[in-house]
């Protein structure tokens, strides 16, 4: 089958509030799902929904051909879930933790080929309570994967870890993909969405605003460059007159950002403003836009708020 | 001074706010002392006794029985004419032990089960049938025995003696858990560092907790004193002079014992764990429900190793209710304040340190 | 059934690796019967008391014959050594030659002080005294013996001291022809309350108490704290995304739970066995299904406190609140009989007061009823009903988001 997940109508409210307003979304078997959004926009409610730790007020996910309102225990027992937060028994060593996780389902894979996956090998006798972040991380994500499930949930896998850490779930997630496993992935970090994603969905207020694979996204913005500076004491009179030499100008803080479709021309103007102006600008970049650029201008926030 | 202040406030601050670390050392002593002042209340005490007897019609001396038991000194006897009746009176604790005279066997009967008290009454009836075997025969006493009791403050019951080895326990708890519960948790959650970064002095952070401590340490144990007068009726012969000083000495005695268990372990949670499994057993330990003599020779050893002990035997004398020898008291007094002065910088230091990662 | 059985072995094995809970639900109870039985094991058996007395003989005057002498002698007697090893009744005391009188000074404060049990004082004239009772001029004369009721050791000295001199007083009653001992009054000691009329060793009678003690602990430490650590740390959280269910969670808990209480059981029965010479059977069905009974209802308490508690710190507050009034307040250590009736309400509500008796009656140390026997299977089970409702109503399992 192509879909491995299917979301129809899915909503949930809150008093008068409506935390997920009527989404539908579908997600390809072996790719990457990812959800974009700021806090609040519904994206956390959504995963509770589809981890079953939440009842839909309305809709209908399908999961692997099953059609249910609440995720049902059947279809848990293909899923593996990582969540953001969640405490582990601090006096259990990691190989413990993975056979108890293990337990819960009617098919596990053997615990010694789960430590292997995530490398966590070495440090199958260590208790809980003496691992790293990185460490419980890894292992998490093994204690979601002791099934070898087809659906496997990562929410912010690597929120508060360092880079090296980071990187370490990154192979993961890629080898997870390469073995045709279906993810569905939230996250904070730009790169990571770029990187790994095949499919984006942008949320914000209960709603999905934007969707598609990163390049299509970023291409959306249209064909345009952006030029990024920074100035000593930016004045607003002053940027002002460079308005008229770029599609739409930016400011935040002592940066700003021009968004051109045709850099020679605006380069040209700059270089012109600043020489009249007696503005200095430093750390000059030119760059494409990227999912954060795609990020800001659906939402009008940045992704790490 | 300006910090000094600071920190006493936000210690009391603290102290009100953690209710259950306030629920400890106020109100625990007092529900230990209730109910163990309800529940021993009665034991040891001959005069608080009821004896069942039971005279076979044919028995001779039996009235002269009756009356022996009626000036013996217990709280009342209830008669019986029925053996089954009285077997199960006994059982039931409806009386606390029997006796069936059938003219020429005193049949002494008690529960099984009531083995810390049984003693008691095994003297008191074996007592009784002595007196009971001469006067049957028509014999005098020649020998009588006079008890002069030497002590000065009337003991209404055991708890009496109790009640100042709970004070004690009061005292001891509130200084080791100062250290060994209280700073070791500032310091497992970083509080301590924090705090480093100031100006602030660590004698004066010290300062601060000891005299909050002190404070409590007084309330509390003068609440527990005055429950014991109000509610059970006994008279204490305090001599506040020396109360206070005493637990003064022993409360920094007690922060110091706190001070070396934070300086052994490893982690600074387990010194709450570990001060309060070692208070646990000092208190079964330190002769305050039962006297040290009482036990094995061995164990009595132990038991004047623990500080409770003599901080046990301090509080007695102080309230005026066990002699202790002026001069010993004062020794004990100072060992306690010594320890807690030596230990005193030894613990600034530990303040200082920064956390283990 | 794999998942039951690892989420009970997870409770089991957590519980042996933290320390704090390793050393309150196994050594201590098993400290705490040592102490007792050592000490309480021994009350009575005067081989193993002794007394610091002293003994001064104002009545030197009447010879070595004399009454005084007598008891004099017996008392040396008594603190001379032993041919076994066991130490003498006393440490006796007497005053060096001619200084009696500031002897008994230095005695009182000695006395007050703790370090003398009692002092007897024999006046001058006794003997003659005594003598001339016999002849019905006067009613004898008497001993002074000084102690202080401040000290139980004073106290249980001093009943031994006027056995002894009962004893004496019939031996000088014997001698002056005026007592008989074949007519002597024949005493019997009659144990009741226990089922084959022998005495009933304190390591019989406290050996169920702190077998249940350890299961009342489990139950109302254990249990609410380990489940409200859990959910309040999120371990469950991530239990709830996977096919586990509650029922399931809660069969394992419960599985645990009753495997420790095995274990204290079995520590606990073995120490008392084979270091005290326990003698008492828990084989008799009946003891069994009230031992079953006992970690059902505690474990049942504990979930009703888990339910009424916001966080594992309310959560151990009540429960200390509760531990000692539960645990003193049903016959477990002192005897409650006598108590006032305000408080033996208190008595008799608590769960615990029906399983001991019934414990104790069951292992045959007790047969006096102090509770209703119905009751002693009604009222717990009452226990874990109600338990059992509030919990089901006002457990949380995860914490809100």
């Amino acid at each position: 089958m192509t879909q491995v997940m299917h979301v129809r109508g899915l909503a949930k409210r809150y008093g008068d509030v409506r935390a997920v307003d009527g989404i539908s979304f579908e997600v390809q078997h072996a790719s990457l799902f990812t959800i974009l959004g700021p806090n609040g926009a519904g994206k956390t409610t959504t995963l509770e929904m589809l981890e079953g730790i939440r009842e839909p007020d309305a809709g209908e996910i399908t999961i692997l051909g099953e059609r249910m309102r609440r995720v049902t225990r059947a279809a848990k027992q293909r899923m593996g879930v990582l969540l953001q937060d969640g405490g582990f028994e601090p006096h259990l060593k990691v190989k413990e933790v993975l056979q108890l996780f293990a337990s819960f389902f009617d098919h596990a894979v053997s615990i010694a080929e789960i430590l292997e996956r995530v490398s966590m090998t070495d440090k199958a006798g260590a208790q809980v309570r003496t691992l790293s972040g990185g460490q419980r991380q890894r292992m998490a994500i093994g204690a979601a994967l002791v099934n070898d499930p087809d659906l496997v949930f990562l929410d912010e896998p690597t929120t508060g870890l360092d880079p090296q850490a980071r990187r370490n779930i990154w192979d993961i997630v890629a080898n997870l993909k390469s073995r045709g496993k279906t993810l569905l992935l939230t996250t904070h970090y730009m790169e990571e969405a770029e990187t790994l994603s095949d499919h984006v969905c942008i949320m914000d207020h209960g709603k999905i605003i934007a969707e598609g694979s990163p390049l299509e996204l970023t291409a959306g913005l249209g064909e345009e460059t952006l030029i990024e500076f920074r100035l000593d004491d930016p004045d607003t009179q002053t940027l002002r007159q460079l308005e008229p030499c770029c599609k739409q100008i930016r400011v935040s803080g002592s940066q700003a950002t021009l968004e051109t479709l045709d850099l020679r021309e605006t380069m040209a103007r700059l270089l012109d403003w600043s020489e009249q102006t007696s503005e200095e600008f430093h750390d000059l970049r030119i760059r494409q836009p990227n999912l954060e650029d795609v990020f800001l201008a659906f939402t009008g926030r940045k992704l790490r708020e | 001074m300006r910090t000094f202040r600071a920190l006493l406030l936000t210690e009391i601050r603290n102290y009100s706010r953690d209710w259950a670390t306030l629920f400890f050392t106020l109100l625990f002593p007092l529900i230990f002392v209730l109910l163990f002042g309800v529940l021993m209340g009665g034991i040891g005490d001959i005069d608080q006794a009821v004896v069942g007897v039971l005279v076979t019609t044919d028995a001779d001396f039996g009235d002269e029985l009756i009356d022996l038991l009626l000036t013996s000194g217990v709280r009342s006897v209830k008669a019986y004419t029925d053996a089954s009746k009285l077997g199960g009176a006994v059982e039931d604790h409806v009386v606390d032990f029997g006796l069936r005279w059938d003219g020429s066997t005193l049949h002494t009967l008690y529960d099984a089960s009531r083995l810390q008290e049984n003693f008691a009454f095994q003297q008191l009836a074996e007592g009784i049938a002595a007196d009971f075997d001469l006067l049957r025969q028509g014999a005098m006493t020649p020998i009588q025995v006079q008890r002069i009791h030497a002590g000065d403050v009337e003991i209404t019951s055991w708890f009496h003696l109790v009640l100042p080895g709970i004070l004690a326990f009061s005292v001891l708890t509130a200084g080791l858990f100062a250290v060994s519960g209280h700073l070791t948790q500032m310091k497992e959650r970083s509080i301590l560092d924090r705090l480093l970064v100031t100006p602030m002095r660590p004698t004066a952070l010290l300062v601060a907790i000891a005299a909050v401590r002190l404070v409590i340490v007084f309330l509390s144990t003068l609440i527990t004193l005055f429950v014991g007068i109000l509610v059970f009726g006994m008279r204490f012969d305090v001599d506040w002079l020396r109360y206070c000083i005493f637990v003064v000495c022993a409360t920094f005695g007690t922060m110091g014992m706190g001070t070396v268990i934070a300086l052994l372990v490893k982690r600074p949670s387990s010194a709450g764990n570990i001060a309060n499994a070692m208070a646990m057993v000092m208190l079964f330990m330190a002769g305050v429900y039962f006297p040290i003599e009482f036990m094995p020779q061995s164990l009595q050893a132990a038991s004047r190793a623990m500080p409770l002990t003599h901080m046990a035997e301090a509080m007695r004398y102080v309230t005026g209710v066990q002699e202790m020898g002026d001069l010993r008291f004062w020794l004990t007094s100072m060992v306690f304040a010594i320890v807690g002065l030596v230990l005193f910088p030894l613990l600034a230091r530990y303040v200082v340190k920064p956390s283990r990662r | 059934m794999k998942d039951v059985l690892q989420l009970a072995r997870t409770h089991v094995v957590t519980a042996f690796r933290e320390r704090v809970t390793l050393f309150w639900f196994l050594i201590f109870p098993l400290f705490l019967l040592t102490i007792l039985t050592l000490i309480f094991g021994q009350l009575g058996q005067e081989a193993t008391i002794h007394f610091q007395i002293a003994l001064i003989n104002e009545d030197h005057a009447a010879g070595p014959e004399s009454f005084s002498a007598l008891i004099e002698s017996t008392f040396v007697r008594l603190s001379a050594p032993q041919e076994d090893s066991d130490m003498p009744l006393f440490d006796l005391h007497q005053a060096p030659q001619g200084e009696s009188a500031s002897f008994l000074e230095t005695e009182l404060s000695e006395l007050r002080r703790g370090d003398r049990a009692a002092i007897l004082v024999i006046p001058q004239g006794f003997h003659t005294s005594v003598r001339s009772s016999f002849g019905g001029e006067s009613s004898g004369h008497t001993l002074e013996l000084y102690m202080t009721d401040a000290s139980v050791t004073s106290e249980t000295a001093a009943g031994i001291i006027e056995q002894i001199l009962s004893g004496i007083n019939r031996e000088i009653l014997i001698r002056g022809n005026a007592y008989h001992t074949e007519q002597a009054v024949e005493i019997k000691t009659e144990w009741l309350g226990q089922q084959d009329g022998k005495g009933v060793s304190y390591v019989d009678f406290i050996l169920p108490a702190i077998i249940l003690m350890g299961f009342f602990t489990n139950g109302l430490f254990g249990v609410p704290g380990t489940l409200l650590f859990n959910r309040d740390r999120k371990v469950l959280h991530r239990y709830w995304v996977t096919p586990v269910t509650v029922p399931r969670y809660l069969t394992g808990f419960a599985l645990g739970h009753l495997a420790l209480c095995v274990l204290q059981f079995a520590l606990l029965y073995t120490l008392g066995r084979f270091a005290f010479q326990a003698n008492v059977s828990f084989s008799n069905p009946q003891t069994i299904l009230l031992l079953l009974l006992s970690a059902i209802t505690f474990m049942a308490f504990g979930l009703f406190i888990a339910a009424i508690a916001k966080t594992a710190n309310s959560g151990m507050a009540v429960a200390n609140i509760l531990n000692m009034p539960m645990m003193f307040l049903s016959g477990m250590f002192f005897p409650v009989a006598g108590l006032p009736t305000f408080i033996r309400i208190i008595v008799y509500a608590n769960p615990v007061s029906y399983l001991l008796e019934g414990l104790r009656k069951s292992v045959g140390v007790q047969t006096g009823t102090l509770m209703p026997v119905q009751l002693t299977y009604l009222v717990p089970l009452a226990w874990i009903l109600v338990s059992a409702m509030v919990a089901s109503r006002r457990l949380r399992w995860d914490v809100d988001p």
